[in-house]
């Protein structure tokens, strides 16, 4: 099965977009862009470019076809999996159902309708593990939390509703749902961490970081949280930031005391960068070059089917952002500096 | 009944207010299938804020009616008229209202709940509390220097929250766990007690209410739990008559809002397929039975007087494959329809297979399984399930009696061929003409399904498919001829020269239209042509053969009750009936089991997959009855 894995991954690595590719999507006429993308294997997003003649796909159709797209990969990939490994990659795509978790939240905190709910949906096809209809039909805030805690996402639901119900406040429902979320996924992770060994660590090691490191400075200097609740508000680490470290990391008082404090590896990384979202685009770049050397490497089915959908995730924000850019009329060289994606371009 | 009933495509044109009572018309006419409409000059769509309105409306009311429980049976007056979209919108604040009530109370009850399980939590907590000997009152002063606060958290937040607090000179001390609960005291510096609200909220701490008599006399809280159990049954008997009150002040308005909803559910159905409009006015598309046209004007008229325009017309050649399919079976064909249906729907126009299928189904079953004794279990087995199983029974209750007339054919009884003579032939004396048979029935089988093909081809419109393809003409020829030269071979008939003639005609034209249909290389072209040439022999041969099977478990049967009466034989009179019972149950169980998926399998695969696409679509019609799974 994993030789079925290996095979179907290497077929769709092929399919992954190098800057030359993106750089030619920002010019190609609009009548070839649904040909481009047909053929760098994206068929949803050319059908939805097709079909509403390209400028006319709003952001919210090109998000849904593009996670339409991830899904349609990633239920290939699932195809030869079982055990963690399956567990681990069926769990990676409920972050989209968590994000219409989130969206039904907020939707009924502003007294959204039903119909205008249902269509901000993300569709999970044979992934959805909710019942929208019935959620959205829910009258308030009180009754979804309790009829999402008597669904698959309880364990997620639970505490972000305790949290809610003690300051009402959004932000913390948002929070302990992301928080959640990602603790769950290295719970599922550790089998493979131990069975697969470096490369697929590395993977995780990539993201978690990257995801405290970000939301710690985001809770810190955006937010202006206590360091106390910006580390509880972190994922429970066992990678490269200890607890130690980030219980270090977020009592310093700026930006940059945070990167002065960080591991000398780290600075080199993240050399240059003097905001949050030039923080997160390094990160961003490392993770993809360390999923490029796994993809490319023997190594086990499964860590190369997560580096590919790192990847491939990557490269499909990537694709939005040219379309968004055309679609709002931009010029060529604005959506190319928007597109910069090596750190040295980030300066 | 054997092909769908000819239908009409209808844009019925009316005034946007009565278009809720057009659908009501609609649903009570019948045979109406809710079609999109293609006329581009109407762009709105009038009806998807009734659709959304229904919607809530309905999701509103289903949870109430799971509440206050089910209201009794809906009868729809024949003069009734459907909400108008104002009346819907009225009827869904209403319904949005009494939610919010009932779910108060729920919500209420739900807190109580909650409380009650604390103030459990709480007592355990006392206990350990007494034993401590601490001085509450002292541990608890708003003026110390040291900020305290007793309380539960999550178990699995435990770890984090205490490094976390630990980070702002916080120590947790944990105490007690009830269940998922971990008890704890948190005690830190009163000055840097702001900073770990925020932090206490996020991770759902809850402050246990340490009343003022507990921090002086910690006995003395006992008597506080027990009137704040007292105060939380009055307050939950309370929510209960609440509760009790809505179910009787509102029962009859839920009956009535369960009419109109019932009433405005065509429309709602309707607007799935595409209601469209514009200004004052709406149109509503779908497909009618042909024969039902005047019936159709007449209901119109009766109900709008002439306010309506209907524009209808046949279906084009390129939209047969979303025509719906309405075939009319008579009541005794119906059992069989979910089998054919399982396989899937006859497209528009397309034969249908219901009745050769009920025949065939049925006789093949009887060739494999005869025995009059085995049959007339059967057969009273199914009408004793009759309720259980609905219609299906009939399907067993046929199967049982051509069993039993096979049985009679066969002369076997239970298993015993020396009870009654056989009618025709025993298959165990003869087997070679049960063989024969067989095959013969095979091949008259196959001939059919090639003609229902070509018939099904040339009414799509692929003449060149129906004449050159090897399940068409083509094919038939070649089959005929194969036959005809197997048959001169074996020395049946003395065919053989214009059976070859006929084969090799039929193989030839079928090799020429695959190599006119393949669109490849040169090269490509030879191996399509030369592959597909040789499959259409081989699987004609093959499944041929396959009907060999209908023979070999008429045989099986026959052979399974020797094995039976071989081992009863050797046993003495007890252990010989029980042997003979045991083994005929587990004929009729396992043989029967398998003879009829086996009957099934001939049918789907030699029959079906010849000349039966399946991909056709049903016709649904609009009804006033509940269908959630279209709405």
């Amino acid at each position: 099965m994993s030789a079925y894995l290996n095979t179907r991954v290497s077929l769709f690595s092929g399919r992954l977009w190098r800057d030359d590719d993106l750089d030619a999507l920002v010019s190609v006429p609009d009548d070839a862009v649904a040909d481009t993308l047909a053929l760098r294997g994206l068929p949803q997003l050319a059908a939805g470019y097709d079909s509403l003649g390209g400028k006319q796909q709003d952001s919210r159709s090109l998000e849904q076809r593009i996670i339409a797209q991830i899904l349609d990969e990633t239920r290939v990939m699932l195809r030869p999996l079982s055990g963690s490994a399956r567990s681990f990659l069926t769990f990676w795509t409920a972050r989209f159902e968590i994000s219409n978790v989130k969206t039904l939240l907020r939707s009924k905190m502003t007294d959204e309708r039903p119909a205008a709910i249902l269509a901000r949906l993300i569709p999970m096809g044979a992934f959805g593990r909710l019942d929208n209809q019935d959620l959205a039909h829910a009258e308030d805030v009180g009754e979804l939390l309790r009829r999402l805690e008597a669904g698959p996402y309880a364990g997620i639901v639970r505490h972000a509703r305790r949290a809610f119900e003690q300051s009402h406040d959004p932000f913390s429902l948002d929070a302990a749902l992301d928080r959640a979320y990602y603790e769950g996924l290295t719970v599922r992770a550790q089998p493979l961490e131990e069975t697969v060994g470096a490369p697929f660590r590395g993977l995780m090691a990539n993201l978690i970081d990257r995801i405290n490191l970000v939301w710690l400075l985001r809770y810190r200097f955006n937010y202006k949280l206590p360091p106390a609740q910006v580390y509880y508000l972190l994922v429970g680490s066992r990678y490269s930031l200890s607890g130690t470290q980030l219980q270090q990391l977020a009592g310093q008082d700026s930006l940059e005391a945070v990167l002065a404090a960080l591991p000398p590896a780290w600075q080199v990384r993240l050399h240059g960068a003097t905001d949050i979202p030039g923080v997160f685009a390094r990160m961003e770049y490392a993770a993809a070059e360390q999923a490029q050397r796994v993809l490319h490497s023997p190594a086990a089915a499964i860590a190369r089917s997560f580096a590919y959908l790192i990847l491939r995730e990557r490269d499909l924000r990537a694709v939005r952002a040219v379309l968004r850019g055309r679609h709002l009329g931009l010029a060529d060289t604005d959506i190319r500096q928007a597109l910069h994606r090596a750190p040295t371009e980030v300066e | 009944m054997l092909r769908a009933e000819p239908l009409l495509k209808i844009q019925l044109m009316m005034l946007a207010s009565e278009a809720q009572d057009a659908a009501l018309s609609l649903a009570r006419f019948g045979v109406f299938n809710p079609a999109a409409c293609t006329l581009d000059t109407l762009a709105e769509s009038p009806a998807a804020s009734y659709r959304e309105a229904w919607l809530e409306a309905d999701a509103r009311l289903s949870k109430l009616l799971e509440q206050c429980g089910d209201t009794g049976p809906l009868h729809l007056p024949e003069d009734a008229e459907a909400p108008a979209l104002a009346d819907l919108q009225e009827l869904n604040r209403w319904l949005k209202e009494v939610w919010i009530a009932c779910l108060s109370c729920h919500e209420s009850e739900a807190q109580i709940h909650e409380a009650r399980s604390h103030l459990d939590a709480l007592e355990e907590t006392l206990a350990k509390l007494e034993r401590l000997n601490v001085d509450l009152a002292r541990l608890l002063r708003a003026d110390s220097l040291l900020a305290v606060h007793i309380g539960s958290l999550p178990a699995p937040g435990l770890r984090r929250v205490t490094e976390a607090l630990a980070m702002t000179g916080h120590l947790v001390s944990r105490f007690d766990q009830v269940g998922e609960q971990v008890f704890a005291v948190i005690a830190g510096p009163r000055t840097r007690h702001e900073e770990v609200q925020g932090l206490l909220a996020q991770a759902g701490w809850r402050e246990l209410p340490v009343p003022d008599e507990l921090r002086t006399h910690p006995q003395a809280a006992r008597a506080w739990l027990e009137a704040e159990r007292t105060r939380l049954n009055t307050q939950s008997g309370a929510e209960c008559q609440i509760m009790d009150g809505l179910r009787e002040q509102f029962g009859p308005r839920l009956h009535e809002a369960r009419l109109r909803l019932a009433l405005a559910r065509p429309l709602a159905e309707a607007a799935l397929a595409g209601v469209r409009g514009k200004g004052g006015l709406a149109a509503l598309s779908g497909w009618i039975p042909k024969r039902q046209l005047d019936a159709l004007r007449e209901t119109l008229d009766q109900h709008f007087h002439g306010r309506y325009w209907l524009d209808l017309r046949e279906p084009s050649a390129d939209e047969v494959a979303e025509v719906p399919s309405l075939v009319r079976y008579p009541v005794w064909l119906k059992p069989f329809v979910p089998l054919v249906k399982s396989y899937g729907v006859p497209r528009y126009g397309e034969f249908d297979p219901a009745l050769p299928f009920a025949f065939t189904y049925l006789l093949l079953f009887g060739a494999m399984f005869g025995d009059v004794g085995h049959g007339a279990v059967i057969l009273l087995l199914a009408a004793a399930l009759y309720r259980r199983l609905g219609r299906m029974a009939w399907v067993g209750i046929a199967a049982g009696a051509v069993s039993m007339l096979f049985g009679l054919f066969y002369g076997s009884m239970f298993g015993y061929e020396d009870i009654i003579e056989p009618f025709w032939l025993s298959p165990l004396h003869d087997p070679i003409r049960v063989l024969t048979i067989a095959v013969g029935f095979g091949v008259g089988f196959i001939v059919f399904t090639l003609l229902v093909n070509t018939y099904n081809k040339l009414i799509a419109g692929h003449a060149s498919e129906a004449l050159f393809d090897s399940t068409g003409v083509a094919g038939l020829v070649f089959y005929l001829g194969a036959v005809g030269s197997v048959v001169s071979l074996a020395g049946g008939a003395d065919l053989e020269q214009p059976s070859g003639v006929l084969a090799g005609l039929g193989i030839v034209t079928i090799a020429l239209f695959k190599w006119f249909e393949a669109r490849a290389s040169v090269g490509e072209r030879i191996l399509v042509t030369a592959i597909e040439t040789l499959e259409t022999g081989i699987n004609l041969f093959a499944n041929t053969l396959s009907f060999m099977r209908v023979a070999a478990f008429s045989l099986n049967h026959v052979a399974l009750a020797l094995a039976i009466f071989t081992l009863a034989n050797g046993l003495d009179t007890a252990g010989h009936w029980f042997t003979i019972v045991l083994g005929n149950i587990v004929i009729i169980v396992l043989e029967g089991g398998i003879v009829a998926i086996q009957a099934l399998r001939l049918m789907y695969y030699e029959g079906f997959s010849r000349f039966f696409s399946g991909d056709g679509t049903e016709f649904v019609p609009l009804r006033l009855s509940s269908q959630r799974a279209r709405v």
